[in-house]
Order: C-alpha cells, then sequence, then structure tokens
C-alpha cells in the first residue's frame, strides 16, 4: 500500500510518500500517545508497540462476516461531516486506488470480496465483506471460492453478482488500470505485464477470461484458480479493486470520476483536486454489510488543507469544524506541544504506528563487503534520525526490517539499536578494520527536504565517527526516487521506505529482498540477490497457512538482515490524528494507517 | 489604435509561442518519469513503457509538442474520447481533460486577483497621496513608517497570524473559502476577505511608496508649478496636474501585477488552501503533469502578456504625449 502523499506529492511515489507522511507526523519528543480507539481516550490495543502482535490479526468465521456491523455507542444518525485533506485524490476508480488516504476514503463507497474488521480494542478479523465467508480454498490453496452474500446492491437498486465482480476484476487487464494493486491479475494470469496478454482489452470487448482461470457458474459463486498457491488470497481480495463494476456503467477511464457505489455512500458531486461530496446510498443494506455504518448523512471532503491549517482548525474546534477529521492529515510538527497540552484534545487524537518502514539502503553493487554493511548497520544512528523527523510521535525507533504492524512481528534487534539509538561506532570501526576499510567513502544520496537535510547531518556525523568518509548527494526530491530507484545509481547508500499491503510479510520481503524482481523502478533498493534467499521466499510463499508462514517471513527477514544487510531500518512510522469534538466513532485503520471513516457519527 | 493593438497582438503571440516551446523542452530535459506516477507500488519496467504508450511519451518530443499545441486549436482524439478546442490535454496525473480544470479553477484566482488588486491599488495609492500631500509632516512619517513595514511582511506569515486571530481567536471571520459569486455573493466576499486583506498589505507597501515618491516629483515638476503660479486650486494641482503625470509609472507596475497575479497568487493560495491556478501550477510541477504545466504556464503568460499590451494602450488616454505609432 502506498501512503498518501501525495507530496503528491512529489507523488513521487512510494518512498517520498513516506517521508512527506513522516515528515507531517515530525513532532517534539517525549509525546505521550493520546486517545484512539474510538475516541474513548485510551490508547487502543492496536499495533502501536513492539510486542508481538500477532493475535490483533486473524481470519472472520462466516458469523464475523455477517452484517450488519456492531454498533458504535452514543451514534447518532444524521449531519455533515467534513474530511480535510492535505492532497487531492488522485482516483476514485477502485481499480486505481492504492494511496492510504484514498483507501480510507473507498471504503465509504466501495465494497469488496473481503474486507477488515476493527474491533474497539484494534483487532482486526478478515472477513467476508460482499463474500458470505473469507474464502474457501481447496487445491492446496491455489483455488479460492467466495459465495455472495443476498441482498447486495449497487447504488441504482441492482443486484450485485458474481458476473459485476468478475467484470471489476477482468477490467484491470485493460491498459489503462495502472496505478493500482495488480496481485490478483497477476496470480490468475502471468507475472509484471505479463498478465495483460491474458485479456488485452479487459472485458470491454465481449472477451472473458477462461473458466479455468475465474470462474462465475451462478450468480453467487466466483472462483479464483491461481497459478500458485496464495495463502494470503482473503487479504488480496480485500484490496479495492476486487470488487463489483456494473458493466453498464463501467466508463473506463471516466469511472474515475464517477464510480458507480456498493457502499453505505455514493458520489453527488466531485470536483476533481477541490472538492468531493458523498451522500447516503439508499440501496445499502447494513444487514449485509460487517465492516460499515451509514450514520452520517453525508461527507464532504475538501483538499489542499495543509497540515498546519488542518491542525489549526481542529484545534479551534470551531463551527463546522467541529464536526471534521482528516484520513491521514498528521498534526503539525509545530503544532504537536500545543495540541498534547491542550487538555480537550485528549479525547480525540490518537497516535498510531503504521505499516510504513524507513530504511537506509546500501548498494550492494558497490558495497560488496558484507563487513562494511555491518559497520554500516551497526553506525547508522536511528534514534537520532527517529529525532530529526520529530520524535515520538513521528515514528518508533526500528530495530529489524518488519513493522510491528505485521503479523508475526518480533522485536528482534541483532544490531542492538534499542541499546545504542546512536549507533555503535566502536563496533563499526571494529568490524572496517577487520575488512581493511578504515577509511571507505560513502556516496550518500537523500532528497533535499528540509527534514532529510537534517537527517543528512547526523547520519553524515555517525558515520564519520564510525571511521568512514562520507560525501553527501543531494537529490531534488521530485526526481529523487526515479534516481535511486535505477539499478546502476551512482550511490552507496539512500534513504528508502516501504508499507505492506496487508499485514502479512509476503508484501514485504519479497519485494524488498527477491533478486529476480531487480529492476529500474522496482523496490530492491539494495540489489540483494541471494539465491538461497530467493528459494526461500518461493518456500515460505507456499505455505498454506498465513499465521504458520508469519514467523517464517520474520526469521528470513532477521536472517538477511544480519547476514546480506542489505539496508537497515530506522525507524517505523506513526499516524498522529486530531479531529473535532463533535465528532463520534473515530478509530485507527490499522492496514491503511490511517482514520477509519466508518463508523463516524456526527454528536 | 488598432494598428498598434494588431501589432502587438501579434507580438504577444510570437512571445507565446516561444515561451510554450522552452517550456515543453525544458520538461523533458527533467530527469523526472511522469510514468511513475500512474504505476503503482511495483512498478516494471514494462508497465511504465505502457504509461508512456498511454500519455504519448513514446512520440518524438517536437510531435509531441505539435500534438499539444495543434489541439488547441483544432481539439484532439484520446482513447479516451474527443478532445474538443481548446484542448490542453488530460493530465497525466488524474487523467481529466486539463482545460476544465482550468476553467474551474481561474474563478478562484480571478476573485483573489481583482479583490486583492481593487484594495491593494485604492489604498496604497491613496496612502502614498496623502504622504505626498503631507510631505514631512507627521503624517507622511506615519505612513511611510507603515509602508515599511508592509514591505517587510511575507503573507505566509501574516496570513497564518490573521487567520490564527480573526478566524481561530476571535472568530471575527470565516475560514477563507471560495464560493461562486454568482451562487452566494455575501459568502463569495466573507471567504475572499482576509486573502484580499492579507495579499494587499504586501502590496499597499509598494504602492504607497511609489505613489508618494511620484507624486513628489511631479509636484516639483515645471508644469505643476506653472499651474499654481496661474492660480489653480490647491485640490486641481494636486489631482489634474501631478496626480496625472504619476499615474503612468503606476499603472505600468499595475499592469505587471495584476498580470502575475492573474497567473497565480501561488503563496496566497496555499496560505489560505483556495484552490487557483498557482496551485494548480505547483502541483503540476511536482507532478511532472505535463499538459497541467503547458496550459497553467500558457495562461499565466498570456494574462502577462495581455496586461502589458492593455498597460501600453492605456498610456495614451493617461498621457496625451504619448502616441501610439
Amino acid at each position: 500500500m502506498q501512503p498518501t502523499t501525495r507530496s503528491r506529492r512529489s507523488r513521487g511515489r512510494l518512498a517520498s510518500s513516506a517521508t512527506a507522511l513522516a515528515a507531517g507526523a515530525l513532532v517534539l519528543s517525549a509525546c505521550s500517545s493520546g486517545g484512539g480507539g474510538g475516541g474513548s481516550g485510551d490508547k487502543s490495543e492496536g499495533p502501536g508497540t513492539d510486542k508481538n502482535t500477532s493475535s490483533n490479526y486473524s481470519i472472520g468465521t462466516k458469523e464475523d462476516s455477517a452484517g450488519p456491523a456492531p454498533e458504535v455507542p452514543g451514534a447518532k444518525k444524521g449531519g455533515t461531516v467534513g474530511v480535510l485533506q492535505r492532497d487531492a485524490f488522485l482516483h476514485l476508480d477502485p481499480g486505481q486506488i492504492y494511496y492510504s488516504d484514498m483507501l480510507a476514503n473507498q471504503l465509504l463507497y466501495n465494497r469488496t470480496l473481503t474486507s477488515y474488521k476493527v474491533d474497539d480494542k484494534g483487532r482486526v478479523k478478515v472477513v467476508g465483506d460482499l463474500a458470505t465467508d473469507a474464502g474457501t480454498a481447496s487445491d492446496g490453496g491455489k483455488t479460492w471460492k467466495f459465495t455472495l452474500k443476498d441482498g447486495l446492491k449497487f447504488e441504482d437498486g441492482s443486484p450485485i453478482t458474481a458476473k459485476d465482480v468478475r467484470w471489476g476484476v477482468e477490467r484491470l487487464y485493460a491498459s489503462f488500470e495502472t496505478d493500482g494493486p495488480l496481485y490478483v491479475p497477476q496470480w490468475l494470469s502471468g507475472d509484471g505485464t505479463d498478465f495483460r496478454k491474458a485479456l488485452p482489452d479487459g472485458p470491454y470487448k465481449g472477451a472473458h477470461l477462461p473458466a479455468s482461470v475465474l470462474d462465475t457458474p451462478d450468480d453467487k459463486t466466483i472462483v479464483f484458480h491461481f497459478r500458485q498457491p496464495h495463502a494470503d488470497a482473503p487479504f488480496a481480495t480485500a484490496m479495492p479493486n476486487i470488487g463489483p463494476v456494473k458493466a453498464e456503467k463501467d466508463t473506463q477511464r471516466k469511472y474515475d470520476n464517477a464510480p458507480f457505489s456498493s457502499g453505505p455512500y455514493k458520489v453527488a458531486d466531485y470536483k476533481v483536486g477541490k472538492s468531493l461530496t458523498l451522500v447516503r446510498n439508499e440501496n445499502w443494506d447494513a444487514k449485509t454489510d460487517p465492516v460499515r455504518h451509514q450514520y452520517a448523512d453525508r461527507f464532504e471532503i475538501s483538499f489542499g488543507h495543509q497540515y498546519a491549517d488542518s491542525t489549526r482548525r481542529f484545534l479551534a474546534d470551531q463551527g463546522a469544524d467541529k464536526n471534521t477529521l482528516s484520513f491521514t492529515n498528521a498534526v503539525a510538527p509545530e503544532m504537536t506541544e500545543k495540541v498534547l497540552g491542550q487538555a480537550d484534545t485528549k479525547a480525540r487524537r490518537f497516535v498510531e504506528i503504521q505499516p510504513y518502514v524507513d530504511y537506509i539502503s546500501f548498494n550492494m553493487d558497490r558495497i560488496k563487503d558484507a563487513s562494511v554493511r555491518k559497520a554500516l548497520a551497526y553506525a547508522m544512528p536511528n534514534g537520532q534520525i527517529l529525532q530529526q523527523m520529530g520524535g515520538a510521535t513521528a515514528g518508533v525507533l526500528a530495530t529489524n526490517y518488519l513493522s510491528p504492524a505485521m503479523d508475526g512481528y518480533k522485536a528482534t534487534d541483532p544490531f542492538g539499536k534499542k541499546a545504542k539509538p546512536a549507533g555503535d561506532p566502536d563496533k563499526a570501526r571494529e568490524l572496517l578494520k577487520q575488512a581493511g576499510k578504515e577509511g571507505q567513502e560513502i556516496v550518500y544520496a537523500y532528497p533535499n527536504t528540509d527534514l532529510q537535510q537534517k537527517v543528512s547531518v547526523v547520519v553524515t556525523q555517525a558515520l564519520e565517527r564510525a571511521g568512514f568518509k562520507v560525501q553527501k548527494k543531494e537529490i531534488d526530491s521530485n526526481t529523487w526516487r526515479t534516481a535511486i530507484a535505477e539499478v546502476k545509481n551512482k550511490f552507496d547508500i539512500y534513504r528508502t521506505s516501504w508499507g505492506a499491503d496487508w499485514p502479512v510479510s509476503s508484501t514485504v520481503v519479497p519485494p524488498l529482498f527477491d533478486g529476480r524482481q531487480i529492476a529500474d523502478g522496482a523496490q530492491n533498493y539494495g540489489h540483494l540477490n541471494n539465491s538461497a534467499v530467493n528459494t526461500e521466499i518461493d518456500r515460505i510463499s507456499a505455505i498454506p497457512d498465513v499465521k504458520k508462514a508469519a514467523p517464517e517471513w520474520q526469521r528470513l527477514a532477521d536472517k538477511i538482515f544480519t547476514e546480506d544487510v542489505p539496508g537497515v531500518p530506522t525507524f517505523y512510522n506513526t499516524q498522529f490524528s486530531l479531529w473535532g469534538s463533535n465528532l463520534g466513532g473515530i478509530r485507527y485503520q490499522p492496514v491503511y494507517g490511517t482514520v477509519d471513516p466508518t463508523g463516524v457519527y456526527v454528536k | 489604435m488598432l494598428r498598434f493593438l494588431a501589432r502587438r497582438s501579434l507580438g504577444a503571440l510570437v512571445i507565446i509561442v516561444l515561451i510554450s516551446a522552452i517550456t515543453f523542452a525544458l520538461f523533458f530535459a527533467l530527469p523526472a518519469q511522469p510514468a511513475l506516477m500512474s504505476c503503482g507500488k511495483n512498478c516494471t519496467p514494462e508497465a511504465v513503457a505502457l504509461i508512456n504508450k498511454n500519455l504519448g511519451l513514446d512520440q518524438p518530443v517536437p510531435v509531441q509538442y505539435w500534438h499539444y499545441m495543434a489541439g488547441i486549436f483544432t481539439g484532439r482524439d484520446f482513447t479516451v474520447g474527443h478532445c474538443p478546442a481548446p484542448c490542453f490535454g488530460y493530465s497525466f496525473s488524474n487523467q481529466q481533460p486539463v482545460w476544465g480544470t482550468i476553467v474551474d479553477r481561474f474563478p478562484t484566482t480571478l476573485s483573489i486577483t481583482l479583490g486583492g488588486a481593487a484594495v491593494f491599488l485604492v489604498v496604497g495609492v491613496g496612502i502614498g497621496m496623502i504622504a505626498a500631500a503631507f510631505r514631512g509632516t507627521w503624517i507622511d512619517k506615519f505612513f511611510s513608517s507603515l509602508s515599511l513595514v508592509g514591505n517587510s511582511l511575507q503573507i505566509y506569515f501574516v496570513g497564518v497570524i490573521a487567520l490564527a486571530v480573526f478566524v481561530s481567536g476571535l472568530h471575527w471571520m470565516d475560514n477563507p473559502a471560495y464560493y461562486p459569486i454568482t451562487e452566494n455573493p455575501v459568502k463569495w466576499f466573507t471567504g475572499m476577505l482576509i486573502p484580499w486583506l492579507v495579499l494587499s498589505i504586501i502590496f499597499i507597501a509598494n504602492y504607497s511608496r511609489m505613489t508618494r515618491s511620484q507624486m513628489i516629483e511631479q509636484l516639483g515638476e515645471d508644469h505643476v508649478r506653472t499651474a499654481r503660479a496661474k492660480g489653480l486650486g490647491r485640490r486641481t494641482v494636486f489631482f489634474r496636474y501631478a496626480w496625472r503625470g504619476a499615474l503612468a509609472p503606476i499603472v505600468t507596475i499595475f499592469g505587471i501585477d495584476l498580470g502575475s497575479l492573474f497567473g497565480g497568487a501561488i503563496i496566497t493560495e496555499f496560505t489560505f488552501s483556495l484552490h487557483g491556478l498557482g496551485r494548480l501550477a505547483v502541483s503540476s510541477v511536482s507532478e511532472t503533469d505535463l499538459p497541467t504545466l503547458m496550459a497553467v504556464m500558457l495562461v499565466g503568460c498570456t494574462a502577462i502578456v495581455v496586461a502589458n499590451i492593455v498597460v501600453d494602450a492605456a498610456y495614451a488616454v493617461i498621457d496625451p504625449r504619448v502616441r501610439l505609432a
């Protein structure tokens, strides 16, 4: 998943996006967590600490998948919820959605085969959304069958059938659908862009995928025949693009302006780049939906609100701003102290950990000696980097590659970052000496944002203390992602980041460390290509139980970190949110790392 | 006059075409890849190639430029459908017709510009004239000092203070927002009031200082002295002789300022979360959105060029000594 940026964003994609997010969460130190968990004032038990949070994720039962969603205590119907967003949404078409802000937004008008049910304690269950349950696997996990519930309707009252879900999946094969996650079509028809060859025009010229690939034997049943076993299929089918699209309403590219709703709200007015108004979808039936509510009459979303602007308005808490929230705008760094010091904000704020991790990647094509890479890892001042990014409400010091938001996370710390958050220059110097690389020159690239310039100072100082000679390369933030994603780049180390698409590490370890995925623009930034790692990735991917795979992913990630060292994680991002006092039912969506709008009501 | 306008318009057209060509060429000198904006997270070179094809970026730059410019006058056909003239293409970042976005954003910019300009012109010139009329007195010193303070302020500073005090603190005003004047004139006015005032604070300083110095210079001119010697009243001398002479340079600067603001009051728009052409320009640069960037640039460039032509034409009205050949 992509965190919102948009510094649009430069939406210089993921890494820069996460920078912007982290920047937004920049704060001063020693802040305690605020409210959360439904605005109760208590920190939720979501994955906000570095304990093993496996128990927070599970696959729900058929009963869990039945609607309606549990009532939010004290919830009332009516009113308008205002939403202030910094970046305009790039897409409304669920097929194109990947950023966290749009992921949160689509929950209001788009339903998917499965979805995430988050309870008051922050525990997450993958449940059937359109489907009666989270799917039934056969053929060793290669075939997944979903049965649709009764009473599902589009916004015009027409029934949602398996054919509509099929259409929704098949349109992802069309050449214009490039921005969204492509797990399911790739699992069905081919890796990379090869899957498009199976249906080059999507469903638009009458062709369809054969039943041996995607089958809809009746109006209620949809069967996916994947090429390989995929234990995490119920997570993949919770992505926004695995849902229904009514063929008659599919305007292809123009669908991005006016998606046809299957959720509790529908698009009433959309001014691209300025505002979006969602109103009640009268044909949505709460009895079919285990996740969403329809308390407010409408959501009025406006864009272009810098963090300082939204924070000022939430703090002032006047007039219509009392009914206002943001899906992703963080508390402005300069206002953190004020927010934390203003007593009335305690019940209307939270700080929660996100699935995004910041790294400093090591270019293994240039730094070939593992001892040097280990020395870099020991020397890296994670604590100081986090401090520059804002301290306690901006993130949590990272000790290994996987975020605490991941299922199966263990707080391993092979380089002793907890004990020595400022780095271990002595150990690093010793390793360099043993390798005969004292005074090794390092070309360190970073984007020219204010925050990263500050970070560059502490990184440079720490590496020089450890005996490196650092050559800093400042890169324009708009072109930075392109520069570091070039395989033959001329840099030794550079800041990167990654966010999981769902809380299973199959969406982290393969893209970051599978040597077969090294390519310009790809995310194996360290260029690790270890056949043993590649083989292990294949083995774990084939484990049919995600719960059993989770600790295996952690073990592999730690092995890579300890032996290959293609980079060092620096901190786990957090989301620091504040909202107006007249709203209730706000909770954290731990998979997207955003405010969850599905249970929001106006008091 | 008509000949003058025709000649200037022709020259302006050449300038606009030249600037558009330079902008287009500079865009492709950037190392950024627009395709990455629409490539999802697991982007591959094949996916980038597909998007480049979708966006028409797989064609030679001169061909792309020709198609772009021709589309403005003749319209273009895209896979998504026909784009009627004036067609500025589809945005790379959100796949929306650029012209629709420009039309949507322009009223906000127009409102900021005209309202702000009215305030800073009237108040700025007024203060300058008062200071000149009372040259050397405490009134002159007071206004001169005030303009110095205004000159040293920045919109992003004054704007934030104004919001904190008048909106969040005292609740005297609404959060700035744009409402179409045709739908709700009162809301349009109240929503724009703070941006106008803040924008004008910066400009008032310039205009008052310039007006003061021009007026003082004009008041010392021979023809003004002659007018006084002829026994004309102080008010007549001040307004009919001195002010008219001082007006020409003020109009020149005003024309340039107005043209620039039409291109987008970037800082004002960002400070007050308004959606005008300035914000659109910034986002198109950061998103490497060439069609939008070109459109905003062309609108801004046209505004400045047209403003200059209007200023030149206005000279003839203001100062009869100027002849339009």
